[in-house]
């Protein structure tokens, strides 16, 4: 959206650097890049956006920007000043983060103390608190401790109208009022910005250990990964990598040092003791490797799929002459990258939505060339909640200023 | 009152067999667990199916009738508390367990199945289903569901809405839709996570998908007696500092333990404060905590240590710490359960706070608490024939809500806010915060049909707009920037 008619670039600036400080307001092109301090700014530079029908964009380190569909911006909102770690309740196990903190940065403060947010994001040194959540970005981890949605307990946001409203609490157990940190988890944006959010926390896992079995191809892990799974063992991570004519499991055990052993033993007796060697940490790096391809999507199968999935991708950029390389969690989230002829990205995606539509999977694409843009549907899904997601849109947002079209169904 | 042609509506669409009409039927549904709020509603449905259900919806819908759905009515807060005049939904007869992955980890179920019933149905495979409140014996899932119900283990495994999957829902027009899927991360806003808690504001779940959990390798569950709550209180936090992660930590005080032993001779230890840890996992790992465990038992001055030596033990053990409520009638004739959560580390505090209330009140509160995530269960003892008795129990149980939210907690961890707690809802959020709730429950429901006068403050309408921003209360106390 561009800016108002009404309303020129300059005069525009000017309002909003009225609100949070010369400084920190500029013009970049066609928009407006506004960086409030606190929650209260937000809300004024939210209030003038929405009165002058401007499209804004929070935005935290733009590690993400490309995901969902593309959004021209007349304000761009960032959350760089808002960076505090505000509480770290220790004892408590709990957390209140401003939105604008390095996901790195919290984790290292929270380490002081041995706690953790149990998530391992995509770049922790870039991606921020605000851009994890509004994406719900996971990682391995999530096979231990859940998603965002069972770890984040309360949060403060900033409606469309400027309204500042808390959701939830610093309390682990709650279920008073709606959960609305569900509701903005995952939401792109679209419905609010995010200001702060508070956390359950984790003791750090001291004492873990990771190895690793390969394989030509990825369906020979699915029987011995089902029985793993069906074991009670440390298990923290487990993932599946898949590659041209070859793929890895890697599994992470995390625990008591008794225990390690041990379980690393049935690991070895499950998978054959030659095959199993120690893996480096880096192993876990794999899912973000991926991104250096400019073709990438979130697969989300059935658990039990995964390394069905993963074979049948394998087969099929193998017969299509594609190189695609996939890692995917035992909890059935698939990162899929497509490393060479990324002009054929369409097939890739078509052959995946077709695959994954038959156990009730979803294929989105978070990264692709600009020539692929216009033509690929971005989140090839249209459930029947759309209208019901639409209407809590119009509730929220109802001059469509956050975000417009970024999400699914053009919300 | 439902007028002569909208009752022949709804029987045509339940059957003259799925309806009841008869006053002295109605009583059966005017109350739910919280007895001391009754309403005669106008009449009750018991449908079979989704599409049974959608039809009573769109009947209401239609002629604007507010509705309440049910499960099995053992609901603590009153939300399943009929509307005067409207129309109950009874789920009880939609009870099957419809399809059970293992593979996958999940199960779909009807919304009357009873939640101790997914457990049976997945035990033999080596799997249960982790959320178990204490009613879990006849309290069903689609209540479990609106609820986001949670119980003793949840400080490990997480509440219901940690295990719902996907929902099926019928919404306050009568549309059917779904939220979510076995997949995780579904495209769209998560809905099913919003649902989940919504006490039955937002529509009626018809099914529910439900992850299970495999059995733990090893159970075990330790008794420790100490002088008094505060060393109790002081293990969880060691427990916790350590590192820790056990399935539940309970506290139960004397009072609490005197009436679960007059009630189910579980062999408790009579002392101050009773602790209750459960540790599950691999063996090797759950013996070496266990020790550790019972090492800071005697450290912080237990002076017994017991660990259940049969899964018959563990079940006596449990079976006194989920009858507590119940237990209670056997040593006061009244009394009124409160369902309050603090910071962990808030709980020595709080609980002489209470102390101080109770005696200025001349009354006594029980303690029964899930320590592990600061959730209190109060127990306040009155006589109703006592004249003035009920209302001071009234007004104390309030006002133990108002020391958790001054305390930077919650007036609910697990008992919803239903009809008991609407004014509460309102000291513990502000205008703005609530009505952005309201903005979810407009979208859902435009014309406040679906149990309508429950979780907030006061009746809204729709097109209410939000007001300014004016500083939370808990802002005011200056209990929220404490950092």
């Amino acid at each position: 959206m561009a800016m108002a008619a009404s309303e020129t670039l300059a005069q525009c600036l000017a309002r909003v650097a009225s609100i949070v400080g010369e400084e920190h307001a500029s013009a970049a092109g066609e928009a407006i890049c506004v960086a409030p301090a606190n929650k209260e700014q937000i809300a004024e530079v939210l209030r003038l956006a929405d009165v002058g029908g401007l499209c804004v964009a929070p935005v935290g380190s733009g590690s993400k920007w490309g995901w969902g569909n593309p959004v021209r911006p007349a304000i761009r909102l960032g959350l760089g000043r808002m960076q505090a770690l505000r509480e770290h309740a220790w004892a408590d196990m709990t957390c209140t983060v401003e939105a604008g903190c390095s996901w790195a940065a919290m984790q290292n403060e929270l380490q002081r103390h041995g706690q953790m947010v149990a998530l391992d994001a995509l770049w922790p040194e870039r991606a921020t608190v605000g851009g994890v959540v509004a994406t719900n970005d996971s990682g391995a981890l999530r096979l231990r401790y859940g998603g965002l949605r069972d770890l984040i307990i309360g949060m403060t946001l900033v409606l469309a109208d400027g309204t500042i409203a808390r959701t939830g609490g610093k309390v682990v157990k709650n279920v008073a009022g709606y959960d609305l940190q569900k509701l903005m988890t995952g939401s792109f944006g679209t419905l609010g910005v995010i200001a702060e959010v508070n956390f359950r926390l984790h003791p750090v896992e001291k004492d873990r250990l990771s190895c690793t079995v390969a394989a030509p191809e990825p369906a020979a892990f699915a029987a011995p990964l089902q029985k793993l799974l069906r074991w009670d063992l440390s298990l923290s991570s487990v993932q599946v990598r898949t590659g041209k004519e070859q793929c890895a499991l890697d599994i992470a055990l995390a625990g008591r040092p008794e225990c390690l052993a041990e379980h690393q033993q049935r690991v070895k007796d499950l998978l054959g003791e030659a095959a199993v060697t120690e893996a480096d940490e880096a192993v876990w790096q794999a899912r973000q490797r991926l991104f250096e391809s400019t073709l990438v999507l979130k697969v989300s199968v059935l658990p039990a799929e995964v390394c069905a999935v993963s074979s049948d991708l394998q087969q099929w950029s193998a017969a299509n002459g594609m190189e695609v390389a996939s890692v995917a969690q035992a909890t059935g989230l698939m990162t899929v990258a497509l490393q060479s002829a990324v002009d054929r990205g369409a097939e890739l995606v078509e052959f995946l939505r077709r695959r994954v539509a038959a156990c009730g999977g979803s294929a989105v694409v978070l990264r692709l060339p600009d020539a692929l843009r216009s033509p690929t549907d971005i989140w090839g899904a249209d459930p029947d909640s759309l209208p019901l997601m639409r209407e809590i849109k119009r509730r929220f947002d109802p001059h469509r200023i956050l975000n417009p079209g970024r999400f699914v169904g053009d919300i | 009152m439902l007028s002569s042609g909208q009752i022949a509506e709804l029987r045509a669409a339940v059957g003259a067999d799925g309806l009841l009409t008869e006053r002295a039927q109605l009583q059966t549904y005017e109350c739910d667990g919280l007895t001391n709020f009754r309403v005669l509603p106008g009449a009750v449905v018991l449908p079979r199916s989704t599409e049974e259900v959608q039809a009573v919806v769109r009947i209401c819908a239609r002629h604007k009738i507010p509705f309440v759905s049910r499960g099995a009515g053992t609901g603590l807060s009153g939300g399943a508390l009929p509307a005067a005049g409207g129309v109950v939904i009874s789920l009880a007869r939609m009870s099957r367990i419809l399809q059970v992955d293992l593979a996958n980890g999940y199960v779909v179920v009807e919304p009357g199945v009873i939640n101790t019933q997914v457990t049976e149905r997945v035990r033999a495979e080596g799997y249960f289903y982790a959320p178990d409140p204490s009613s879990q014996s006849v309290c069903t899932i689609g209540g479990n569901v609106a609820e986001n119900s949670g119980g003793a283990h949840c400080l490990k495994y997480g509440f219901t809405v940690t295990h719902v999957l996907a929902l099926e829902v019928v919404l306050p027009s009568g549309e059917l839709v779904h939220f979510g899927s076995p997949t995780l991360d579904g495209p769209g806003y998560d809905l099913a996570g919003v649902f989940v808690g919504s006490e039955g504001t937002l529509g009626i779940a018809t099914k529910v998908t439900l992850r299970i959990v495999r059995r733990p390798e090893m159970v075990q569950t330790l008794l420790a007696a100490f002088d008094s709550i505060t060393a109790a209180g002081q293990t969880v936090s060691d427990i916790i500092a350590a590192g820790m992660l056990p399935s539940a930590m309970e506290i139960m005080d004397r009072l609490a333990i005197q009436a679960a032993e007059a009630a189910v001779h579980a062999h408790y230890p009579q002392c101050g404060g009773l602790l209750l840890v459960e540790l599950d996992g691999p063996c090797t790992e759950t013996e070496a905590l266990m020790r550790e465990v019972q090492a800071l038992c005697r450290g912080n001055g237990a002076w017994e240590v017991r660990v259940a030596q049969s899964e018959q033990e563990r079940a006596v053990v449990w079976k006194g710490r989920k009858a507590a409520f119940a237990a209670v009638g056997r040593i006061s004739p009244n009394y009124i359960v409160q369902d309050g959560v603090v910071p962990r580390t808030a709980l020595p505090h709080l609980l002489s706070e209470i102390d101080t209330l109770a005696a200025a009140a001349g009354l006594r509160v029980a303690n029964v608490f899930h320590a592990g995530d600061g959730n209190l269960h109060p127990l306040v003892l009155y006589d109703r024939t006592v004249p003035g008795q009920e209302e001071a129990a009234l007004d104390l149980s309030y006002r133990i809500l108002h020391l958790c939210i001054e305390n930077g907690g919650s007036i609910t961890g697990e008992h919803g806010v239903g009809k008991e707690k609407q004014q509460a809802l309102g000291a513990m959020f502000a205008e703005p915060d609530l009505a952005t709730m309201q903005l979810v429950r407009c979208a859902f429901d435009p014309d406040g049909i679906a149990n309508p006068d429950k979780v907030f403050p006061r009746p809204r309408l729709c097109a209410e707009k939000t007001g300014p921003y004016v500083p939370h209360p808990l802002e005011t106390a200056g209990v929220a920037e404490f950092f």
